[in-house]
């Protein structure tokens, strides 16, 4: 996977891509809004990362918009200081995939830019599953081990949005956006709680557990347990 | 106010008409009086000069003359009584017992008519008795004309002085109502508001002088949000630097000496928990700013805040189920406002996160949305303790923290952003107790359904 990063910054820039690059990225750094645009142009790119304030009072959101005129439709996660809400649906609106506001956790980036990449068309598939849970999209059914799993509406959504997402970490800022379709920050556990909620419904009475806390970041359902 | 200046005015104005017009009716009737008064003294005085040393002079014949000579004849009237009282000449049928030496108004019987008159009496030398009068007809027609004349002037003019005053009272209170616009606005947060100067008048100065002092306040208040912000954000930038920092030599040294000096692992891990838990504090400050600067007001959408509070139940029903409590929602109808979901979910959410932490041996957590008149009505009910009364007006304050809750996690905010939201939306936060525990209010104003989203 290639990620470009365009951020003036240069401790930033080293930080994000030493990360990317001990995900398992290839990443390369960029300074201005100029040769960022080129570089994004090229089409060799898998995902964008964009800061917004950029050298010469350019706008980020100026190098995105020339990007989706030319048809290049790689994701973009737009990463900034501005983080007023109507700054995040401007950048949103601009076509940015993702937008994630300065200070930021690494794992936060990282786990987003994961979702990106993966993402494909969304495929109308009728079951999910993973090992031994079966999540049934058409009869609205969770079995684990053939055993019927009562779940409400919203922890089906839930498991759902898990189970899609595979072997990927999925911040709790995440969930919170893609299940419950709510952008703020939460001041307390409550994804937390939810979550645990759901482990005592598919995990507790089953020898393999699935559903993983990562450290740091957030949660990941798999059947292995990496770190 | 200015009802009562206008109506003290047109009173005075009134009063004024109606001075002029008593002074002018008397003083035209009393100087008409008076030229009668001296006529007749001046025939009485003349008659009696002329006959009073001559008794047997013709003053029987001087009277039929003058009252036969068609010169004021029918306005002139006169009577001459012997010593033993009968009548020798003139136009009277009887003697008018009042009349005396000073000029009277009396009616009197003349030529069968029963007129008012102005009589004087002259006594002769030889005890005759002279009396002559006046007759009043053309002082009452003038009465009536100068009567008539003030009345219809006393009506226009008390016309004039309602309507004019109705006039200025709606000038004076448009100019009024225009400032008094201005200082809701400006009161209800929009500092950028002004009053427009219509004219120099006192009205005008007034207008410049209060947006001179809005000028100054918002300048100051441009100030103080200006400083809270830069330090917010200033101290954010490098402190996610030093974080990021913290975070990179622990990646890097954890790939190259594993299980090595895990007391700075540990203490760096501990570092930037703290530090994230600053960023989130500055993160909220500058969320309170964000939204007192009333941005977001061009990004309002029409939201079902019933929605709102369903959804916020169910991302909250595992936290109650985990502390043994329930959330109701008790509305089941939209209820529409205009406004930013992801705001006003975050306000609902604040909410039941104290009632969830204040109110936990509660039970049960009541949630309802309901249109009230033009307001809409948000409410969330617990059964906790409250919050103690002189505290209320304190707890939307930053940073300000109920005594007996200082032990329980918190930043002091929460409220202060509840606070913050719904002014932002036009509404009120209202916080009282109730016998069962606390109730929180959200007033908001109702949006019409046409209103397009």
């Amino acid at each position: 996977m290639r990620c470009l990063v365009i951020e003036d910054e240069q401790e930033t820039a080293r930080y994000i891509c030493d990360g990317l690059n001990a995900a398992g990225y290839e990443s390369m750094a960029c300074d201005n809004a100029l040769d960022g645009e080129t570089l994004a142009l090229s089409r060799v790119w898998d995902v964008v990362v964009l800061d917004r304030l950029l050298p010469g009072k350019q706008d980020g959101l100026d190098v995105l918009h020339a990007m989706r005129q030319s048809g290049v439709h790689i994701p973009v996660l737009v990463l900034s200081a501005l983080g007023r809400i109507d700054e995040r649906v401007h950048g949103l609106r601009a076509g940015a995939d993702d937008y994630l506001t300065k200070p930021f956790a690494l794992e936060e980036l990282l786990a987003r830019l994961d979702v990106l990449v993966r993402r494909q068309q969304p495929v109308p598939v009728a079951r999910l599953q993973v090992a031994d849970l079966i999540l049934d999209l058409a009869a609205q059914r969770v079995t684990r081990s053939g055993r019927l799993i009562t779940l409400q509406p919203r922890e089906f959504q839930l498991l759902e949005y898990l189970m899609r997402h595979e072997n990927q970490v999925v911040t709790r800022n995440m969930l919170l956006e893609s299940v419950w379709d709510y952008h703020f920050d939460p001041q307390t556990n409550v994804i937390d709680v939810q979550i645990s909620r759901l482990r005592n419904k598919i995990d507790r009475d089953f020898s393999v557990a699935l559903i993983h806390t990562v450290r740091g970041a957030g949660y990941r359902l798999s059947v292995e347990t990496l770190s | 106010m200015v009802a009562r200046l206008v109506l003290g005015y047109g009173l005075l104005v009134g009063i004024s008409i109606a001075l002029i017009s008593l002074v002018f009716y008397f003083g035209t009737i009393v100087v008409l009086q008076n030229q009668i008064d001296a006529r007749i003294a001046k025939i009485a005085n003349r008659e009696w000069q002329t006959y009073d040393a001559r008794p047997n002079a013709d003053l029987v014949a001087e009277i039929g003359q003058q009252l036969t000579d068609n010169f004021n004849s029918d306005t002139e009237i006169y009577l001459l009584l012997s010593a033993s009282g009968q009548i020798l000449a003139g136009n009277l049928q009887r003697w008018p017992v009042f009349a005396g030496n000073r000029p009277v108004t009396a009616r009197v019987i003349r030529d069968g008519q029963n007129v008012t008159a102005r009589l004087v009496k002259r006594t002769l030398g030889d005890g005759r008795q002279l009396i002559v009068g006046w007759e009043l007809s053309e002082v009452d027609q003038i009465r009536q004309l100068v009567g008539n004349a003030l009345l219809l002037g006393g009506f226009l003019a008390a016309l004039v002085v309602i309507v004019g005053a109705a006039v200025f009272r709606r000038q004076v209170e448009n100019r009024i109502a225009e400032i008094r616009h201005a200082a809701q606005d400006i009161g209800a947060g929009d500092l950028s508001r002004r009053i427009r100067v219509a004219g120099q008048d006192e009205f005008g100065l007034l207008s410049l002088d209060i947006n001179r002092m809005l000028d100054q306040i918002e300048h100051l208040m441009d100030g103080v949000r200006h400083v809270s912000n830069a330090i917010a954000h200033d101290l954010r930038t490098p402190l996610g630097r030093v974080r990021n920092r913290l975070d990179a030599a622990l990646r890097t040294q954890g790939d190259q000496a594993r299980g090595e000096s895990l007391v700075v692992q540990t203490a760096a891990v501990a570092a930037i928990a703290d530090i994230d838990h600053l960023i989130l504090v500055f993160d909220r400050l500058l969320q309170i700013a964000e939204v007192e600067s009333g941005v977001h007001t061009q990004t309002f959408q029409r939201v079902d805040l019933d929605r709102i509070l369903h959804d916020m139940a169910e991302l909250y029903d595992a936290s109650a189920e985990a502390l043994a409590m329930r959330i109701e929602v008790e509305s089941v109808l939209p209820v529409l406002v205009r406004g930013d979901r992801n705001l006003l979910a975050n306000a609902v959410a604040s909410l039941l996160d104290n009632a969830l932490k204040y109110a936990s041996d509660g039970g049960l957590i009541r949630l309802r949305a309901f249109n009230q008149g033009e307001q809409v009505w948000l409410e969330i009910e617990d059964h906790g303790p409250g919050i103690p009364e002189e505290d209320l007006p304190k707890v939307t304050t930053r940073f300000y923290r109920v005594d007996r809750s200082r032990h329980l996690p918190g930043n002091g905010l929460g409220l202060s952003i509840v606070s913050a939201i719904v002014k932002m939306h036009g509404g009120t936060l209202i916080l009282h107790n109730t016998p069962s525990g606390l109730l929180v209010r959200l007033v908001l104003p109702a949006t019409s359904g046409a209103q397009p989203s």
